[in-house]
C-alpha cells in the first residue's frame, strides 16, 4: 500500500496541468459556464480535438480506438483536473467515461465505426435517456416504448432531467421492447430524428442543463438497437459502474474550499468560528478522494468494483454538501455575483446526490450489499 | 498510488487476524466495564508485535493496520500508544504507554511504565513508579487511571511535542477505524436477528439508512488513518483524527439507538466498542483541537 504517486503519474499530472493552462482562455474562471449550456458546448468542441491531437482525451481506451490503454489511474487523474478545472469538456465527459466503453463491449462492428471515433476526436455530444415522469430512481418501471415494426423501431414515450439534449447528437436511450424489467432495451438514437422534441428546463444548476425529450413515433433502423432487446439492465450497470465514481467531485469541492477559506483570510474573517466547519468538509472531501482512489486501485488490479462505489460516492455526496454549505454561511456573496466558480460549484454540488442515481438508492445498495441487512420487503 | 497489500504487509495483517481470531468473543461472566485481555497483552509480546513500525518492510502504516484489527476485538490492551507513538519518541522508553490530558483520568495511566502527559501546549514524559499511580472507576471502555501525586515530568521540546501530537493523532483514528466497524457490524447483527412487526429490524429503510451512514463514515477514516500512517504527514494525521472523532461521536450514538435497551446492558458487548469510541472523542482537545490543527496544516492558518 503507497499513498504517493510515481514519477510517471506525478509527470502525467503535470502534462494535462500544462495542457489546461495553455488550452483555457484567461476569462475561463471568471465565467459561470453551465455545463449543458450553448456556450460550454461549442467550447468543448474546439477544447476536447485539441485535447483529443494532444493525446489527452481517451488514453485509456485502446489503441484501435485512438487510445494508449492507460491504466485507470491516468484516466482518473485526467479525470480529476478536468473536473477541478470546471470541467471544459462540458458533456463530453460521459463519452470518455462510459458511452464509448459501453459502445465498445456490446456495439456491434458498424455501431462502434459510426459512433467511436467522433467521441475519439472530440466532436459530438450525447445525452443520457434514461429518466422518466414516472420513472427517476425506480428506472424498471419506465414506460417509452419501442415497437418494431418491419426493418425499423418506433420509439414513443418522453425523458426528463436529460442532461446536454439541447446540444447532443445522439442519444443512449432507455426504451420498451417488452414488459417487465427484462423488457428494456438500449437505443443508440440520432436527435435529428423527426419526431424528437427537446424542451430545456429552466433550473437553479445552471442554463441548458437539464431538459425534456419527447418522442413521438421516432423511427429508427433496426440497428439502432444496441446489443439484444431486453438486454438494457446488462449493459446500464456497466455504464453505470464506470459512471458512479467518473466525476471526481471532491476534487473541486476541495479547491473551492480552499478558495473560500482564502476569501475569509483577505477580509480578515477565517478565525476560530471558521475552523470547525472548513475542518469537517476537509476531512470529507480526504475521506471522499481516497475511498474513490480505492475504486480505482481495483480497477486497476483488474477486480470487478462491488458496494464499495456506492460507499464511494455517498462520501463524495457528503463531501460535496459540506464544502457548499460552508460557502453559503460564510462566503454567501457567492451566490450574487461575488465569485463566479464557487456559484458553479455550488450548482454542480446541488446535483451531486441526485444525478445518476440517488444518494438513498446508494445508501439502499451499501444496506443489501456491503452490510448484507436483510431486505426490505417489496 | 497502490492500494494492494504488499506481501510482508500481507503477512502481517494475516497472521495478527489469525491472533486476533483467540479473542473474538467476550467472556460471558464479564459484566465490567473494560475487558483488559492479559493474555492478548502477552501473545502480542511474545510475537514481538509492539515492535512492528521499526521493522523497514513494515512500519507504521502496517503496524495502523494491526492497531485497526486489535481494536476490532471485545477486549482491550494498551496497543496502539506503544505500536505508533512509541517508536516515534526519540528516547527509547518502556512499554506499557498511559496517556494524560491536562489532568483528567486517561487511558492505561494504572499500569504504564511510560506516561504521556499533555498540559495545554506542552507534552510531556513521565515514568511513574507503581505506587505513585491509581485506577480509576469509571464508564469508558478502557481502564482509566491518574496519578495518585504529583512525579517528575520531562518536557518534550516544540518539535518533539508536535511529533508526539501528530502520532497521537495518528494512533487515536486507526483505533477508532477499528472501533467504528466492530460497533457497526455488532448493530447490523442485532439488526439482523431481532424481528419488530413481523420483519427483522434491518429490513426497515429508516434504520438500513442510517446504518449505510455509519458504515460510509467507519470506512472512510479507515482511509484517512492509514494514509495518515503511510504518509505521517501533520495535515492528514489532523484530518484523520478530525474524522475519527467526528464519526466516532455519531456512529456510537447511532449504534446504540438500534440495539435500544439491549445495548444499554452489560452482558452485550456494544458498549465495549462504543464506550472505547467516547474516551477517544475527548482527547487531544476534541473536534476543536483537531480543526485548529487542520486549519494549521491544511489552510495555513496561523493560530
Amino acid at each position: 500500500m503507497d499513498f504517493d504517486w510515481d514519477p510517471e503519474q506525478r509527470a502525467f499530472r503535470a502534462t494535462v496541468r500544462d495542457f489546461l493552462a495553455t488550452h483555457l482562455p484567461p476569462d475561463w474562471e471568471s465565467q459561470a459556464h453551465g455545463p449543458g449550456s450553448k456556450s460550454q458546448s461549442a467550447f468543448s468542441k474546439g477544447f476536447c480535438g485539441a485535447l483529443a491531437r494532444a493525446g489527452l482525451l481517451v488514453p485509456h481506451w485502446p489503441r484501435r480506438w485512438g487510445g494508449r490503454e492507460a491504466d485507470p489511474w491516468t484516466s482518473f487523474i485526467l479525470a480529476e483536473e478536468m473536473w477541478e478545472a470546471g470541467e471544459p469538456r462540458g458533456g463530453q465527459y460521459m463519452n470518455v467515461n462510459w458511452i464509448g466503453p459501453t459502445l465498445m463491449r456490446f456495439g456491434s462492428e458498424a455501431q462502434q465505426e459510426r459512433y467511436i471515433p467522433p467521441m475519439a476526436r472530440g466532436e459530438t455530444i450525447w445525452c443520457q435517456g434514461f429518466s422518466e415522469p414516472e420513472a427517476g430512481s425506480d428506472l424498471a418501471s419506465l414506460r417509452t416504448r419501442a415497437e418494431k415494426h418491419g426493418g425499423t423501431y418506433r420509439i414513443t414515450g418522453q425523458k426528463i432531467w436529460t442532461s446536454y439534449a439541447g446540444d447532443a447528437d445522439t442519444c443512449f436511450l432507455l426504451a420498451r421492447t417488452s414488459a417487465g424489467k427484462g423488457g428494456i432495451s438500449v437505443f443508440l438514437v440520432p436527435m435529428g430524428t423527426p419526431g424528437i422534441i427537446v424542451r430545456q428546463i429552466p433550473s437553479i444548476i445552471g442554463e441548458g442543463d437539464i431538459h425534456e425529450v419527447f418522442l413521438d413515433e421516432v423511427e429508427v433502423a433496426a440497428d439502432a438497437l444496441l446489443g439484444a432487446e431486453g438486454q438494457a439492465w446488462e449493459i446500464a450497470r456497466t455504464s453505470l459502474s464506470l459512471e458512479r465514481v467518473g466525476i471526481p467531485r471532491f476534487a473541486l469541492a476541495r479547491r473551492m474550499l480552499h478558495r473560500a477559506v482564502e476569501t475569509l483570510k483577505r477580509a480578515g474573517r477565517f478565525g476560530q468560528g471558521t475552523f470547525a466547519q472548513a475542518a469537517t468538509a476537509r476531512a470529507a472531501c480526504e475521506a471522499a478522494r481516497l475511498y474513490s482512489y480505492s475504486i480505482v486501485d481495483q480497477r486497476r488490479h483488474g477486480k470487478t468494483t462491488g458496494p464499495e462505489a456506492s460507499a464511494a460516492r455517498y462520501a463524495t455526496v457528503m463531501a460535496e454538501r459540506l464544502v457548499s454549505e460552508f460557502v453559503v454561511e460564510h462566503v454567501p456573496e457567492a451566490l450574487s455575483g461575488g465569485d463566479a466558480m464557487l456559484l458553479a460549484h455550488h450548482q454542480r454540488a446541488i446535483v451531486a446526490g441526485i444525478a445518476s442515481g440517488a444518494a438513498e438508492i446508494q445508501l439502499n445498495l451499501i444496506a443489501t450489499d456491503l452490510l448484507k441487512l436483510p431486505r426490505e420487503p417489496r | 498510488m497502490d492500494f494492494e497489500l504488499t506481501s510482508d504487509q500481507e503477512a502481517l495483517v494475516s497472521a495478527i487476524d489469525k491472533l486476533a481470531q483467540g479473542f473474538e468473543t467476550k467472556p460471558t461472566e464479564f459484566h465490567g466495564f473494560a475487558l483488559v485481555s492479559p493474555e492478548l497483552e502477552h501473545e502480542l509480546t511474545e510475537g514481538q508485535y509492539f515492535d512492528i513500525a521499526q521493522i523497514p518492510e513494515l512500519g507504521p502504516l502496517a503496524a495502523a493496520m494491526a492497531v485497526e484489527r486489535l481494536a476490532r476485538l471485545p477486549c482491550t490492551g494498551e496497543i496502539a500508544l506503544s505500536m505508533l507513538l512509541r517508536p516515534q519518541l526519540r528516547k527509547e522508553l518502556p512499554r506499557p504507554f498511559g496517556l494524560i490530558e491536562n489532568g483528567r483520568p486517561g487511558r492505561f495511566v494504572a499500569s504504564a511504565r511510560t506516561v504521556v502527559v499533555i498540559d495545554g501546549e506542552t507534552v510531556s514524559i513521565a515514568q511513574p513508579a507503581a505506587s505513585e499511580v491509581e485506577p480509576v472507576d469509571s464508564l469508558l471502555a478502557y481502564p482509566m487511571g491518574r496519578m495518585r501525586e504529583a512525579v517528575k515530568l520531562t518536557r518534550l521540546s516544540d518539535e518533539e511535542a508536535a511529533g508526539a501530537r501528530k502520532w497521537l493523532r495518528i494512533a487515536l483514528a486507526a483505533e477508532a477505524s477499528g472501533l467504528l466497524q466492530a460497533a457497526v457490524a455488532s448493530a447490523v447483527e442485532h439488526l439482523t436477528l431481532r424481528k419488530q412487526f413481523g420483519r427483522p429490524l434491518g429490513a426497515f429503510q429508516a434504520l438500513r439508512h442510517r446504518m449505510a451512514e455509519c458504515a460510509v463514515l467507519a470506512g472512510g477514516v479507515r482511509w484517512l488513518a492509514l494514509k495518515a500512517a503511510g504518509t505521517a504527514e501533520e495535515a492528514d494525521a489532523a484530518l484523520a483524527a478530525l474524522h475519527a472523532q467526528e464519526s466516532a461521536t455519531r456512529v456510537a450514538y447511532e449504534v446504540h439507538q438500534m440495539l435500544g435497551a439491549m445495548g444499554m446492558t452489560l452482558e452485550h458487548p456494544l458498549h465495549l466498542w462504543t464506550y472505547r469510541l467516547k474516551a477517544l472523542v475527548a482527547e487531544l482537545g476534541g473536534r476543536g483541537g483537531q480543526a485548529l490543527a487542520v486549519a494549521r496544516h491544511c489552510f495555513g492558518a496561523s493560530v
